[in-house]
């Protein structure tokens, strides 16, 4: 058995038996640059900034601030065609073009989001917390406001930790052009778009449960669930679909998409931790199952090799499956009848998606730590569906989405 | 699939519930969790990038939520 360290142990045991220690009353700073791209499809740039501070008596404050600037284009969900496909773009006013067999892509998409939020923790006695918080985040098409709350306490020498909380979201859609009729037919750039009138709204209230238990002196488990339900506009507005002819698979005309204005989510995650001698061990398992029959499975696993002094090297790996929903439409056919709800957005397709990555730490002097990290992200769907139609077989109606990620973080601590 | 979901998330309620009801093997002493104060030991170690790629994440796929939370915050188109 390893030897216990003795100043470490020391820290732990007053922090257990309430003691405030020389690190009670501190103020961290934490903040990250992170760029993301899309080769040929979306570009962003997110800055976030975090700010906690832990008062003597137990109490802490955090707050959280997010500045993300997206550019590019995204996949609308029209099939490719034999023909030069033109596009009405969302505003009505103009258009933009496809080349034959190429994946339609909305090069219109530009956005700026502005998130802020805000928290509080006080101590209940000596081993209960409580917290509440506040969220509010604006883009030029998006409002979203939020509150959330939440309850911990601590069992068995605080080896058993149970925690339950909720969150409040109520967003607001207000989406370039105004928000189009479901299953509407696109328009010529110039003439009057099918729109419903004012903006769309949506609620969403989630609601958890946590246990962490420390197994023994190098095993932490996590287990936890959560409930979400959302009401609400949950159409993207910008997203339509073809309407294929049923013998030549090329398009008539583009429907825009209609999605169910309600969903309920079932989460449930399990995380588990290991002291290795030097290093440390994360495996993480998520099941996510909901009303509109996506089924996901995500496995994760993060390795920290602590190289000594503080620096450390920690590869990423992750993987994700998730089904269709069960209104998702790669098109639609003409001359058939028109399905309650339908989408050919490929978020809600069937999918597989992988991550690899590595972030390195070092220490900066005392107290300061910086982060460096790569990570490569891909996509891949059912690109040939076996029952395609005349041109369509030739296509890919799934084009691999690949995402190239960079982060560099700093962390200050007063 | 979705009796195959529900019985996986009855098996991990269960593993849940199976890991309270042996919770009093399980753990270690106030001076015994030296190991347990290092970072790499912390559940979620940098909470910040878990909420950068959750978020990127929410805007890739159709399944979020989990260790960052679920709920709303963006178009993400």
């Amino acid at each position: 058995m390893a030897a216990i360290d003795v100043r470490k142990a020391l820290v732990a045991a007053c922090a257990v038996l309430g003691v405030s220690g020389p690190t009670a009353r501190a103020t961290e700073i934490e903040t990250a640059v992170l760029g993301y791209t899309e080769p040929s499809r979306v570009s962003a740039l997110e800055a976030v900034t975090d700010l906690r501070h832990a008062f003597a008596d137990g109490k802490e404050v955090n707050f959280r601030l997010v500045l993300d600037a997206l550019t590019g284009a995204s996949a609308s969900g029209a099939t490719p065609s034999s023909r030069v496909q033109v596009f009405t773009r969302p505003s009505g006013s103009g258009s933009y073009q496809t080349a034959p067999s190429e994946t339609p892509l909305d090069d219109t998409f530009r956005d700026t989001r502005v998130a802020l939020s805000g928290g509080y923790a006080m101590p209940l006695g000596r081993v209960t917390t409580w917290d509440a918080g506040l969220y509010g985040s604006t883009e030029h098409d998006y409002t979203s406001l939020g509150v959330n709350t939440s309850l911990a306490r601590d069992f068995d020498k605080r080896n058993t930790s149970v925690a339950v909380r909720a969150a409040y979201f109520d967003d607001t859609i207000n989406p370039e052009g105004g928000r189009p009729e479901p299953f509407g037919a696109m328009q010529p750039a110039g003439q009057a778009q099918p729109r419903l009138t004012g903006d769309g709204a949506k609620q969403t209230l989630d609601l958890g449960v946590s246990l962490t238990q420390v197994v023994d002196r190098k095993t932490v488990v996590l287990l936890d669930y959560t409930f979400s339900q959302v009401d609400g506009y949950q159409t993207d507005p910008y997203k339509f679909l073809s309407l294929v002819d049923p013998v030549t698979g090329d398009p008539g005309e583009y429907l825009f998409e209609n999605r169910p204005d309600a969903r309920n989510k079932h989460i449930a995650y399990g995380r588990f931790v290991r002291h290795l001698g030097r290093d440390n061990l994360r495996l993480s398992y998520r099941l996510t199952d909901d009303d509109w029959n996506v089924t996901s499975h995500t496995v994760e696993l993060h390795y920290r090799w602590n190289l000594g002094a503080g620096h450390y090297l920690e590869p990423h790996g992750r993987y994700y499956t998730q089904t269709a929903a069960d209104f998702y439409r790669r098109y639609l056919v003409t001359g058939s009848d028109l399905p309650q709800h339908a989408s050919a957005d490929y978020r809600l397709g069937d999918m597989q998606a992988y991550t690899a990555g590595l972030l390195y730490g070092r220490p900066v002097g005392d107290r300061n730590e910086l982060t460096v990290r790569f990570e490569y992200y891909w996509q891949t769907g059912e690109s040939h569906p076996a029952d395609a139609i005349g041109v369509l077989r030739d296509y890919d109606l799934f084009p691999t989405v690949d995402a190239f990620i960079v982060q560099v973080g700093y962390s200050l601590r007063i | 699939m979705r009796i195959k979901s529900v019985l996986g998330l009855s098996a991990l309620l269960a593993i849940g519930l199976g890991a309270v009801g042996g919770c009093a093997s399980m753990g270690v002493e106030p001076w015994e969790r030296d190991l347990l104060a290092e970072p790499g030991m912390q559940v979620d170690p940098n909470p910040l990038v878990t909420a950068l790629d959750e978020h990127i994440y929410f805007s890739k796929e159709a399944a979020s939520g989990g260790l960052a939370g679920g709920g709303g915050g963006c178009g993400c188109n």
